[in-house]
């Protein structure tokens, strides 16, 4: 083409001179020209060797943490909410204020701004941080988003935000000990947070499938507003009587759903700075007592479900009881033969003694662990203790042990107990998840005899309602509430003292027919003016507050039946 | 030189990568717009969450109660007494006033001769 173009040139081409010295031009600089192309490619040869062994280099390299560490997948929990589906605890989102201090331009700068959105930073700590120069760290954790947006606004290159999840309870200290608490990696530490990673959450949360919009509300059995009330009694009880420590529950005879437990001192899990000290435990169910003459209802139920006593059997309590070294003596001593009603509501210890006798040590024995009283508890609750008693049982123990002394138990063990009496007996494990009465049929047990059970509801009606009974404080008008008082000397150094009780009240209501069963504790009560400081007089009123706040909540009609008050209508 | 046909595939061509440019630049868009949506919907289930633990803080029983103390005298509130409750059936028949018998007789309407307003 180029000829074609520019004809003139091979008119030229005949003078060849030209063409003799290109030639020898090529052949003298020839080697030369073929040298620079080898020494060419070889330092492009060896530039991309550096390269590629770099790379290879680099590849086997750990990479040096840089940015924000990666998102936990572990974090989702599934919400708790109570039975009528109020949130117990839930997953919140709140950003956190991280630093790259590598991209950190000026840290003197930048902790002057950070400063004037968060007025508290540490400024010595926040600059060795910043000068540290490490790939990551953070700065203040949960921010409000007020805060977030402000700094955003500061425009610091080098700092960033990550959203967190943290655990909020609502609820506070009311649940705490039901609930219970997650660590900073979001995993259940204690109380039903613990019990759900137990089932199979945890796995979850390794294989990350533990998505938030996949996880169902666990709902519990426990009624938010049932349980500030107990929550609230307690804690005013605690104040009132200047007790050590005082607890409650209230429990579903019918099916074993534990529908309110508190127990103070307790903690807030939003901040649970004291939730490690010695006295914050969950009295009710991993706390131990001597349970004292509430456990009377269990030697009595016993007498009667052997069939070797009825209601209308007779105790000789005319003389102390003396085996050993002790001596068993009346409280509020009346010096004759009792009549068994008379022996429960008059809280006979010598009388209670005697019952016991004629079933027999092995008997005794036999029946309280059937009853459960003596076994280890099983609910999902992990704080639950293991009850204490003799390892061998003598004549001493089957006496000490049928008014309560020389064993100790679980109040809420006591109290599942109690439903197994008031109930028609079947004995149901406590639950804190919601269930039907059908589902805790299915798992009941039956314990002692119908016929026994109804004795047992007309003695916790009578002990309330007969001149003498030591459950006449608890009443509550319309709501038939019946009971039995206990009223334990505590043990220190190992004699029984008689200024530190631990006392207690257990209540079943309505009588004709229980559905709830109130059990409260009050450790070391100190006397009103004027009172006395035995269970009648702190424990009952305990119970009769409860009761009276929150029966209509759990859904009992008051009726006054003999008393035929007017129903209070207004027109 | 060229053909017609040349030039209609020529336009045929350029049409075509308009028309792709075009697309692919709206699927871009489209994609941007649900992403931020996405983002969006993110923000307000988190924001949800936060009114939902919000919601419970401010109606716990607690809460409450200190409410109702506070501000027991202003409005005059008292405990619910177990008296208070009844079923409907437990009630007795509100008896007739006089005036229930003159706004009948003034409508018109025939009054219960079984429920004559005196004493039941």
């Amino acid at each position: 083409m180029i000829g074609r173009i520019n004809p003139f040139r091979r008119n030229r081409q005949p003078g060849d001179d030209s063409s003799i010295v290109m030639d020898s031009a090529r052949k003298t600089t020839g080697g030369r020209t073929r040298n620079r192309v080898i020494m060419t490619m070889a330092v492009f040869f060896g530039i991309y060797a550096v390269i590629g062994g770099r790379l290879v280099y680099l590849g086997f390299q750990d990479p040096v943490p840089s940015g924000a560490p990666a998102s936990r997948v572990t974090a989702s929990r599934p919400d708790i909410v109570d039975r009528n589906g109020e949130v117990l605890a839930t997953d919140i989102k709140t950003s956190s204020l991280f630093a790259e201090p590598r991209h950190i331009v000026d840290a003197d700068e930048a902790i002057e701004k950070l400063a004037t959105v968060l007025p508290n930073i540490d400024y010595e700590q926040t600059y060795n941080k910043l000068r540290s120069g490490a790939g990551f760290v953070w700065l203040q954790r949960q921010l409000t988003p007020r805060q977030q947006s402000e700094i955003m606004q500061l425009g610091i290159p080098g700092i960033g935000f990550r959203t967190e999840t943290r655990r909020f309870y609502p609820a506070g200290a009311t649940t705490a000990y039901i609930v219970g608490l997650t660590n900073i990696d979001n995993q259940g530490i204690s109380g039903l947070e613990k019990y759900i990673d137990g089932q199979g959450l945890a796995d979850l949360q390794q294989s990350g499938l533990a998505l938030p919009k996949d996880l169902a509300p666990v709902r519990l059995s426990v009624d938010l507003r049932v349980q500030h009330i107990v929550h609230d009694e307690i804690s005013s009880a605690i104040e009132r009587f200047r007790a050590i420590a005082a607890g409650a529950v209230v429990l579903n005879a019918k099916t074993g759903e534990v529908v309110a437990m508190a127990s103070v001192p307790d903690f807030d899990p939003n901040n649970p700075v004291n939730a490690q000290d010695k006295d914050r435990l969950n009295r009710m169910s991993a706390g131990l007592y001597e349970m004292g003459s509430t456990v009377k209802s269990f030697t009595t139920a016993m007498a009667l479900d052997s069939g070797k006593a009825n209601l209308n059997s007779t105790f000789d309590a005319t003389r102390p009881i003396t085996i050993g070294r002790q001596t068993i003596r009346d409280f509020h001593g009346k010096g004759r033969v009792l009549t068994l009603p008379e022996v429960f509501i008059y809280s006979s210890n010598i009388g209670s003694a005697r019952e016991a006798d004629i079933v027999g040590i092995e008997g005794h024995r036999e029946f309280l662990h059937r009853l459960g009283i003596l076994e280890r508890m099983k609910t999902e609750l992990p704080e639950v203790a293991r009850p204490v008693e003799p390892k061998v049982w003598k004549k001493v123990h089957s006496i000490t042990a049928s008014f309560g002394h020389g064993f100790t138990t679980t109040p809420l063990q006591t109290a599942v107990g109690a439903a197994a009496l008031m109930n028609g007996g079947y004995l149901m494990n406590p639950t804190f998840l919601a269930r039907t009465v059908e589902e805790a049929m299915a798992d009941a047990t039956r314990v002692v005899s119908e016929k026994t059970s109804a004795d047992m509801r007309y003695l916790y009606n009578l002990n309330a309602t007969a001149p003498g009974g030591s459950g006449r404080r608890a009443t509550v008008p319309g709501y038939r509430v019946g009971g039995k008082t206990g009223t334990a000397e505590k043990v220190v150094n190992g004699r029984y003292v008689s200024g530190k009780r631990f006392n207690a009240f257990l209540a079943a209501f309505p009588m004709d027919d229980p559905q709830y069963i109130v059990l409260s504790v009050i450790d070391e009560p100190q006397a009103l003016p004027g009172q006395g400081a035995t269970a009648g007089f702190n424990a009952a009123p305990i119970v009769s507050n409860i009761i009276r706040r929150s029966a209509a909540l759990l859904g009992v009609e008051p009726e006054f039946g003999q008393e035929k008050a007017a129903t209070l209508a207004s027109y | 030189m060229f053909r017609t046909s040349d030039i209609v595939l020529i336009g045929v061509m350029v049409a075509a990568a308009a028309m792709t440019y075009s697309i692919k630049r709206d699927a871009g868009e489209q994609l941007a717009a649900v992403r931020k949506l996405q983002a969006q919907i993110r923000t307000e289930e988190e924001t949800i969450d936060l009114l939902k633990a919000d919601w419970s803080l401010l109606t716990q029983p607690s809460r409450l109660q200190r409410l109702v103390e506070r501000y027991q005298d202003q409005l005059g509130l008292e405990q619910v007494n177990p008296y208070q409750f009844a079923r409907i059936d437990s009630l007795p028949q509100r008896p007739l006033s006089i005036e229930d018998i003159t706004a009948a007789d003034a409508a018109g309407m025939p009054i219960d001769q079984t429920r004559t307003g005196a004493v039941e």
